[in-house]
């Protein structure tokens, strides 16, 4: 009764291991994934992946990308994939400042600014849990 | 006397040479090693993205994308030139440049037979210190120059210029992207080659992707969140940035490749220089001796 769960970034595999149970960040919100799950291509959000399997349970922070959910096999392809021990109340409270900071004159620049502050905030909200 | 000690000194200069050139074949080898690895690994990225691309046109999403539509008049294009940051790597560097300065030179218009390529705007962005200083010298200023590219491209890094070339498409600032490199085909063939990058010609598939159809030929219905024209549109641009991350990484692996290659070259010439020498020195002391030997017998005689 397992799942597989893959990360993939473009530099590398970050991770490959089975698990009862995944919460991943849709780009409305988190969606939960347990065995036998129907097949689903969705759009990821920025938040917090997490892998449960028994007692462990292992948190990933991502944001953007895809997910693929297939045959008990659920493969995350996304730009970023950070263990979520590795992210610091400085690196998110600067990440909100950069992206804070960015111009917002043009539409463009206005939704790249909301994609920035989207990951920000989600990085916020996982460090102040 | 005075032969063979410059001789000596000839033969020792060479031998220290070879030190270096078979340390660097190593270190290239090392590099080159890990420069491969990491090109297999964003394979796995790649494959995946492009088994996507062919589930979601499976379901019969119509791909429409600005990125992938022609602009009606092209009037600006970008050359991105890919070029290596140290030299001692053999032909690589003056391959690309050849290359680079020959489509220059028809998208400026300075080759007569080349008009129609002429556009009104050229823009030329390059990658790696030699190439900077080629066409420094050659009275050609880049737009934008990159020398933060070792034989490890970043991800990040890479993906903040492939942002910067979305915007200025999509904003119709650039209305082609092109791109010359290095190509990886095999540890035997690497070739210059010279790509359009935007507009995108197909989605996410590069030539040499993996087509594992074997686990996909379910055909399952997929659930698409929110919908599988949104997900295509969100495809592209990452078909994009993978695409020209995939160049970088080429590039970083025919530039070990031959940097490898140019010095093992050096290495076998440094060899076969070495023994050149060591005879030459060796004639010479001989007959240095024997020169000595004959004064001696002489002198010996002379004294009878």
């Amino acid at each position: 009764m397992e799942i597989k769960c893959i990360v993939v970034t473009p530099e590398k595999v970050v991770l490959e291991k089975s698990a009862e149970f995944v919460s991943l960040p849709l780009y409305d919100g988190d969606y939960g994934i347990a065995f036998n799950h129907t097949p689903v291509i969705g759009r990821l959000g920025a938040g917090e992946l997490r892998i449960r399997n028994g007692e462990n349970t292992d948190s990933y922070f991502v944001s953007g990308g895809f997910v693929e959910v297939l045959n008990n096999s659920v493969t995350l392809m996304t730009s970023r994939a950070v263990p979520v021990a590795q992210i610091t109340k400085e690196t998110a409270e600067q990440a909100f400042a950069e992206a804070s900071a960015k111009p917002a004159s043009t539409v463009e620049e206005v939704e790249l600014r909301n994609a920035a502050l989207q990951s920000a905030r989600a990085m916020l909200r996982i460090v102040n849990k | 006397m005075a032969k063979t000690k410059t001789l000596n000194k000839r033969r020792q200069s060479i031998r220290s040479i070879r030190k270096i050139t078979r340390t660097m074949e190593l270190i290239s080898t090392a590099c080159y090693r890990g420069a491969m690895d990491r090109a297999m690994s964003a394979m796995a990225y790649t494959d995946r993205l492009t088994n996507m691309v062919r589930n979601l046109a499976g379901s019969g999403a119509e791909v429409s994308h600005p990125l992938l539509v022609e602009h009606p008049e092209t009037k600006t294009v970008q050359l991105l030139v890919l070029s290596s940051n140290r030299g001692l790597c053999g032909g690589y560097n003056g391959g690309i440049l050849r290359r680079a300065v020959r489509r220059w030179n028809e998208l400026t218009g300075k080759v007569e037979s080349a008009a129609d390529q002429k556009v009104e705007n050229a823009i030329l962005d390059v990658a790696g210190k030699r190439g900077i200083s080629y066409f420094n010298f050659r009275k050609v200023k880049p737009t934008e120059t990159y020398t933060q590219f070792e034989d490890k491209p970043a991800w990040d890094e890479v993906e903040m210029i492939a942002n910067k070339y979305l915007e200025e498409y999509l904003t119709g600032k650039i209305d082609r992207l092109e791109i010359v490199y290095t190509k990886f085909f095999s540890m035997s063939k690497q070739a210059v080659v010279h790509e359009t990058l935007l507009p995108l010609s197909e989605l996410g598939s590069t030539d040499d992707a993996k087509t594992n159809d074997a686990d996909n030929n379910i055909n399952a219905e997929y659930d698409f969140l929110p919908s599988a024209d949104s997900i295509l549109k969100e495809i592209v641009p990452a078909s994009f940035k993978t695409k020209l991350f995939k160049c970088f990484l080429d590039a970083a692996v025919c530039e070990q490749i031959a940097r490898m290659v140019a010095m093992k070259a050096a290495t076998e010439n440094a060899d076969a220089m070495i023994q050149t020498l060591t005879m030459a020195v060796n004639r010479s002391r001989q007959s240095q001796i024997t020169g000595e030997l004959t004064e001696l017998i002489g002198g010996v005689e002379a004294l009878k």
